[in-house]
């Protein structure tokens, strides 16, 4: 592990001294058991040890760089914009919003991160994390247009490990569409984030993350909220393309009548793997949560679902919700499943499902007698499964610009 | 049954009999091994067999990964063996055996005496660490079925015991297999031959007498080509404070074509309703499906034991075999359970189904754990999962934590999963109609079981259902 990571620490910009003696213990930390791999419950179906050493042989971190290049925005809908470039903050342009209401900048601390114990990737977020972003919504205030963040990286990240982390906090009664973009050049990196997630009583936040093209990169993002009374989050995951992609999201309904809906359409190809796991902890009475994951694979790839739904004793009335569906392509692509129930409260409503199989010979048949070729009905099929996931998405225009990201890479089957 | 008797159904094979008992050493090590091998009047390859087993042990670790913990067991300061001082000398019939012996069965209600024969089930009775008696031996003897004690076979037909035992539990699998590789006392032996469908239901009865003692029970089944088999396993012990542990291996074989239906009401004594004492139920059961064709099927009521932890599996490894698992398991006071199925799908258009139904009374926490892995060869192959769970209050927990994998794209799985309560529309429909609250519960219990216990032979079925009632005692309301 020490002869993979070559990390010179001078480099990484600090808030304080005390912040880079604390840096260095995380790392050594970090150093003892390395990445994780699947004897770890949690990466039983993503060995993470095995997949990182087999791809890369040395790996060490960014250096400072000037960035002159143009992004191409996103056309499609009007939009405010947060720009990272390798994960640092760069700019905002919130040209739509009252000004004083949205607060965006640089992460300048870390002290509203708490990440559960022996999450190893923690520890080597917090000894090299730099970078990310704070963005605060003020109370009462509903935002007009959605937030992009484009999520630039460079072609010069070639064995690079990029750490940041993200705080996001929505006041009482406030609102915001957040859409993560992720532009990737050619070059083969990893991606290790942490994001901290405030929702306020009667608030409203919708994450939607999506990628541009195809990716060489390795990423793992950890989501980790509370939800106050009465309010919503709702996650879309449909970032294709990626080498390896895990994503684990830690949701707290701490209080009354909250909800939490976490929905994901992906479809891989080639070489690439990708894991959801989600946790949801009903600690209040009438919460509602619910997670549907599908899932399209093709040639050797691999997709993971792990779900766990945790209901404390004096959560009743709780209702929740899992599904996970995979559609098999090939004899060599896999999925794995582990949809998970832990529940302490007898008056609930709690179930979950999990499917597996090839496309419906079926319905393949009958849209063939009406003159459809087989590649088409395929295509037509695959589509059918995963418009499914954007169907909940309320935005004329939003809903309309991810469909035909989507058709370009199921076109791409 | 009227409410009231509900009430005062206490665990009802609480009883001990005072039995002298011929113990082996106290503690775990070669020399109990070698004792215990040396009363059996074991060949010398057994005996390598258990010690090879107990080498492996040294190096293992008990696993940890359950949901129910239990304070660390001290395997020093067991008793490995425990026998009737009757049975040191083998009684050559059933007129010989211990009339004490004879009146705990009789107590329990197994038809071990001649009259009862009338019933029709061969039985086989294990108390504490010795088969006792085995009846009908004649009548399954002209058919050409073996059906006897393990430490018989070993020494009548040790060919068939070389060939199968550990074949599918390995000496080294894991832990509590592993000691009873190395310690096992007793238990069935069963072997069908080639197209001989077995006329009767054959019948293992186990019984925990002596206290201190672990009982290490190896069963072994193999049905040959084209044969069939129904076997019934049930369980008792008394009431004592401390926690017995029960560490069985139980392996089943299915040649071409056979069918292997294996059942088991498990009643082990559940401890008092403060969790003190009752047994660790810690069992490893397995089936291969070795042949084309071939079919195991698992049925289990686990209504006893203070924690219950196994998964009956299936490794469906001829192609078109057949895999099944129905389980009932209730958890009431401090009880636990950790129970399910592994279906292991390797060959070609195997089939799989699950249907586990969960019910959790008290402070008591039930978890359905299982895996069904359907690998890269393993065309055409199905598996339909269905756990429900059911609670009775909000002091006690149900936890599904199953395993899907799916490897290739001709193979389809199915899952689903539901934890809900008693519904009150049902419950106020009884009450309207007469029934109390109890009776009412009982009655959509049973039906909520039906699935399973449809899968019970007749003896069973009856025996089962008041069971699952019985069980409930107390938790409603």
């Amino acid at each position: 592990m020490v002869s993979l990571f070559n990390i010179d620490f001078k480099k990484i910009s600090v808030f304080s001294d005390e912040e880079a003696s604390e840096r260095k213990k995380k790392f050594e930390l970090f150093l003892k058991t390395g990445l994780p791999n699947k004897k770890d419950e949690n990466w039983k179906f993503s060995d993470l040890n095995f997949i990182i050493s087999k791809n890369f042989k040395q790996i060490t971190i960014p250096e400072d760089l000037k960035f002159d290049k143009k992004i191409q925005f996103i056309r499609d809908f009007d939009h405010n914009h947060i720009t990272l470039i390798n994960g640092v903050y760069k700019s905002c342009d919130i040209r739509f919003e009252e000004k004083e209401k949205v607060k965006i900048e640089g992460l300048k601390s870390f002290d509203s991160f708490t990440i559960e114990k022996g999450n190893n990737l923690y520890n080597l977020n917090r000894a090299l994390s730099s970078g990310g972003f704070s963005l605060e919504v003020q109370k009462d205030y509903k935002c007009k247009k959605p937030i992009i963040i484009y999520n630039y990286f460079t072609s010069d990240l070639d064995n690079k490990i990029i750490n940041n982390s993200n705080q996001i906090k929505l006041s009482q009664n406030s609102e915001l569409t957040l859409i993560e973009y992720n532009i990737t050049e050619k070059s083969k990196f990893i991606k290790n984030t942490f994001e901290n997630i405030n929702i306020g009583q009667g608030s409203l936040l919708k994450s939607i993350t999506i990628q541009k093209t195809k990716s060489n990169g390795y990423f793992y993002k950890n989501i980790s909220g509370i939800q106050d009374y009465s309010s919503s989050y709702q996650n879309f995951i449909l970032s294709s393309g990626l080498k390896f992609n895990k994503i684990e999201i830690n949701m707290n309904l701490e209080k009354e009548n909250s909800n939490c809906y976490i929905l994901s359409g992906l479809s891989l190809s080639k070489d690439e793997h990708q894991e959801i796991k989600t946790q949801i902890n009903h600690f209040a009475p009438n919460c509602k949560s619910y997670q549907k994951i599908k899932n399209v694979l093709e040639n050797d790839s691999t997709g993971v679902y792990q779900g766990k739904i945790f209901v404390k004793d004096i959560a009743q009335k709780t209702d929740a919700y899992q599904l996970s569906k995979a559609l098999i392509l090939d004899d060599k692509a896999e999925f794995n499943a582990k949809p998970e129930l832990e529940i302490y409260a007898d008056d609930v409503k709690c179930s979950h499902g999990s499917t597996s199989g090839s496309i419906d010979e079926d319905a393949i048949h009958y849209l063939m007698t009406r003159g459809i070729k087989l590649s088409i009905a395929k295509k037509l099929l695959i589509n059918g499964f995963l418009n499914e996931i954007f169907e909940n998405i309320p935005e004329e225009k939003i809903k309309t610009f991810l469909e035909k990201s989507i058709m370009e890479q199921v076109d791409g089957i | 049954m009227k409410s009231g008797e509900l009430k005062n159904q206490e665990y009802k094979y609480g009883f001990s009999t005072d039995i002298e008992n011929f113990k082996a050493p106290k503690g775990l090590s070669e020399k109990t091994i070698k004792f215990i091998s040396e009363v059996k009047k074991e060949p010398k390859w057994m005996l390598d067999w258990r010690l090879k087993a107990f080498n492996r042990l040294k190096v293992l670790k008990e696993p940890n990964w359950q949901k129910p913990k239990y304070p660390k067991i001290n395997y020093q300061d067991l008793y490995y063996f425990s026998a009737p001082k009757s049975m040191k000398d083998k009684p050559k019939s059933l007129d010989e055996v211990d009339p004490k012996l004879i009146e705990t069965y009789n107590k329990l209600g197994i038809p071990l005496n001649e009259q009862k024969k009338l019933s029709g089930v061969a039985v086989d009775a294990v108390f504490d660490s010795v088969s006792v008696a085995t009846t009908f031996k004649g009548e399954l003897d002209k058919m050409g079925i073996i059906f006897c004690p393990i430490s018989e076979a070993i020494q009548k037909h040790p060919e068939l015991v070389k060939k199968y035992l550990g074949s599918v539990i390995p000496i080294s699998d894991h832990y509590f297999a592993t000691l009873n590789s190395a310690v096992f006392t007793d238990g069935s032996f069963v072997y069908i031959p080639p197209n001989i469908k077995c006329p009767m239901e054959l019948s293992t009865y186990f019984r925990i007498n002596a206290s201190e003692t672990g009982q290490f029970e190896r069963t072994l089944i193999i049905a040959d080509k084209g044969s069939y088999v129904s076997y019934l396993e049930g369980c008792t012990a008394p009431m004592r404070d401390e926690n017995q542990l029960h560490a069985a291996n139980v392996e089943l074989i299915a040649l071409d074509d056979a069918e292997i239906k294996y059942s088991t009401v498990q009643n082990w004594y559940p401890g008092d309703k403060d969790g003190v004492g009752g047994i660790y139920n810690f069992v490893t059961k397995r089936g291969a499906c070795r042949g084309k064709n071939s079919k195991i099927s698992w049925t289990q009521v686990e209504t006893g034991s203070a924690i219950t932890w196994k998964y009956p599996s299936c490794i469906l490894q001829g192609d078109n075999s057949v895999g099944e698992f129905y389980s009932i398991a209730i958890t009431n006071n401090h009880q636990k359970a950790d129970t399910g199925t592994k279906m292991i799908h390797l060959g070609k258009n195997t089939k799989s189904k699950i249907i586990s139904k969960g019910i959790s009374a008290g402070q008591a926490d039930n978890t359905y754990r299982g895996l069904v892995d359907i690998g890269a060869k393993a065309k055409n192959s199905r598996n339909y999962t269905q756990c429900d769970s059911l609670l009775m209050g909000n002091k006690c927990g149900a936890h599904t934590v199953p395993y899907i994998k799916n490897k290739n794209s001709s193979s389809t799985i199915e899952h689903e999963a539901t934890t809900s309560k008693i519904n009150e529309d049902q419950l106020f429909y009884c009450n309207q109609r007469g029934l109390n609250q109890e009776e009412a519960v009982s009655l959509i219990v049973n039906g909520f079981c039906k699935e399973v216990l449809q899968q019970l032979p007749m003896e069973f079925a009856v025996e089962a259902q008041k069971l699952v009632s019985i069980s409930l005692e107390g938790s409603v309301g």
